[in-house]
């Protein structure tokens, strides 16, 4: 049993009235819609220039402030979940390193353009099978739940995987910025459970949005993507996989989710707490407790800082190249919500 | 007596399964010749006749043209999903694999699952399947009546100056032979019956 004086209480701040900032159910409803309404807005508007300047602004500060979430959910001991971060840690490293070394090997003519989808579905299928490993490893700790029906899923995922492993790509490419809205409404059920039916009913807002998207750009002409960087983007948004659909379409759509995503990460979290005093250390379990890594964790923090100042500066320098490598290395931050999203289920 | 029989039943059954599996036995793969085309785009045609035309015209509008080059730029990309799949054995196999796993861990998990929640949703997952297979079935059975007969009134709408449209699939073939339309016509062979 893992002991009680363990159990990190700061992850979920005690809920006193006085210590909250007085934001009524009804403002945060407010600040939900008109986000998003405008989100959708400037997305459908001009897709490619919203697309460079989120990425260019946002998208480091949110790294930086989900390594801090994650450094301040991770238990101080880890006691009966120590397999359960075992296989985390493990799985982020190796598919990290796996998705890094995918193009490398590829550039390097180890194999031909034609094995791409076989490696891709390779990495998809090793992806669900360690997702698979943690939903029952999470399972186990507690008697009350059975989720052995992670494997089969995970097996029928991996089959269709296989019959289109880059559209498979692509839909975790669209999913990803969703898990975010998850992660809210979890703190939202501990910490704000007043708010969580507002914002559940707000969510209905979203299909809404994309549908109204959908209708407005479907018929839309392709964006033009004669240069370098605006071909990048569109290929990200699966151009070349959908080749029937707008880019327009493509590029807005992805571009409204991503923009969701940072929302939540930079502005719905710490506005809830979730994130704890920025600046303090104090709120990382690991930093707090006795014997603990203080040290250790704001030179992490402040090194992470350093790396998002690093990517502005490469943003300046050569925009495009520095998109590549970053969506390429971001796959560890993609990696990593999953066993912290299951560890609040 | 009945160790004979139970013999000469498995035998009879072992050499029934030979005989069906023998008869699933993939076709050899036959190499696309030379002169074969390949189809990148679907479209409309608009037949009509025009009495001051001095040559024949062919129209294309630029939306067309430029959904055709896009088409024709990566012919391997814009290959169906069907396609794809059959020509690479290789995710074939694996997907057969998988899904072959997911159906038999499935079954597992449903045989040793007590829980009555846990059946309510496999009994939901299973009507969902069910209503999506009839809803495919309800689908197919509406489906348009096949291409060739918007084509059929053809050679009378010409001789009357009358317009025929109907669906058109750009083929790219080989060679340096122009264009060349090929219209679905079934004609019907009366001599003969009479």
């Amino acid at each position: 049993m893992e002991r009680t004086a363990n159990i990190p209480l700061a992850a979920w701040p005690v809920a006193r009235p006085a210590d909250r900032p007085r934001v009524s159910a009804r403002r945060f409803a407010a600040l939900l819609i008109v986000s998003a309404c405008l989100s959708a807005a400037l997305a459908s508007w001009l897709p490619l220039q919203v697309s460079i300047v989120t990425v260019f602004l946002f998208a480091g500060p949110h790294n930086w402030l989900e390594l801090r979430y994650f450094l301040m959910r991770l238990p101080a001991r880890f006691g009966r979940s120590r397999n359960f971060f075992a296989v985390a840690f493990a799985g982020i490293g190796v598919l990290t390193l796996g998705y890094l070394a995918l193009p490398a090997l590829y550039y390097t003519n180890v194999w031909s353009g034609e094995n791409w989808p076989v490696a891709i579905a390779t990495w998809n299928t090793l992806l669900l099978l360690w997702l698979a490993a943690l939903v029952i490893l999470r399972g186990k700790q507690s008697s009350r739940r059975d989720w052995s029906w992670a494997l089969p899923a995970a097996f029928a995922l991996s089959a269709v995987n296989w019959l289109a492993p880059e559209l498979f790509s692509l839909a975790i490419v669209y999913l990803h910025p969703l898990v975010a809205l998850w992660f809210l409404d979890r703190h939202l059920r501990r910490t704000r459970s007043e708010w969580l039916r507002t914002y559940r009913r707000c969510l209905l807002l979203l299909p809404l949005l994309m549908v109204g998207m959908f209708w407005q750009l479907s018929g839309t002409p392709s964006l033009a993507d004669d240069n370098g960087l605006a071909w990048r983007i569109t290929q990200h948004a699966g151009g070349q996989l959908l080749p029937n659909v707008s880019t327009h379409l493509l590029v807005s759509m992805h571009v409204f989710l991503e923009m969701l995503h940072y929302g939540v990460w930079i502005i719905a979290l710490p506005l809830i707490g979730a994130t704890g005093a920025i600046w303090s250390t104090k709120t990382i379990p690991l930093a707090r407790r006795r014997g603990g890594f203080p040290k250790t964790i704001a030179a992490i923090l402040s090194c992470s800082l350093f790396a998002v100042a690093v990517l502005w500066m490469g943003f300046t320098l050569n925009y495009a190249a520095t998109r590549d490598v970053y969506f390429a290395v971001a796959m560890a931050h993609v990696l990593a919500e999953a066993p912290f999203l299951l560890r609040m289920i | 007596m009945k160790r004979t029989l139970i013999l000469s039943t498995a035998i009879c059954a072992l050499l029934t399964s030979a005989i069906y599996a023998f008869g699933d036995i993939a076709r050899p793969k036959v190499s696309p010749s030379p002169g074969e085309g390949k189809i990148v785009f679907h479209t409309s045609l608009l037949v009509t006749s025009d009495s001051k035309a001095s040559e024949a015209r062919l129209q294309i509008s630029q939306e067309t043209l430029k959904r055709i080059r896009e088409a024709t730029a990566d012919a391997s990309v814009n290959e169906s999903l069907t396609q794809r799949i059959v020509h690479s054995s290789t995710r074939t196999m694996m997907a057969g694999v998988f899904m072959f796993l997911a159906v038999s861990f499935a079954g597992v998990w449903l045989a040793r699952s007590s829980q009555r929640r846990g059946r309510k949703a496999v009994a939901a997952v299973l009507l969902g399947a069910f209503a999506l297979g009839a809803g495919a079935i309800i689908v197919r059975a509406n489906a348009g009546p096949p291409g060739y007969l918007r084509w059929q009134g053809l050679p009378q709408n010409l001789t009357k100056g009358r317009p025929t449209g109907g669906g058109v699939q750009i083929e790219i073939v080989p060679g340096d032979a122009g264009m060349k339309l090929i219209v679905p016509l079934r004609i019907e062979e009366k001599s003969s019956e009479e």
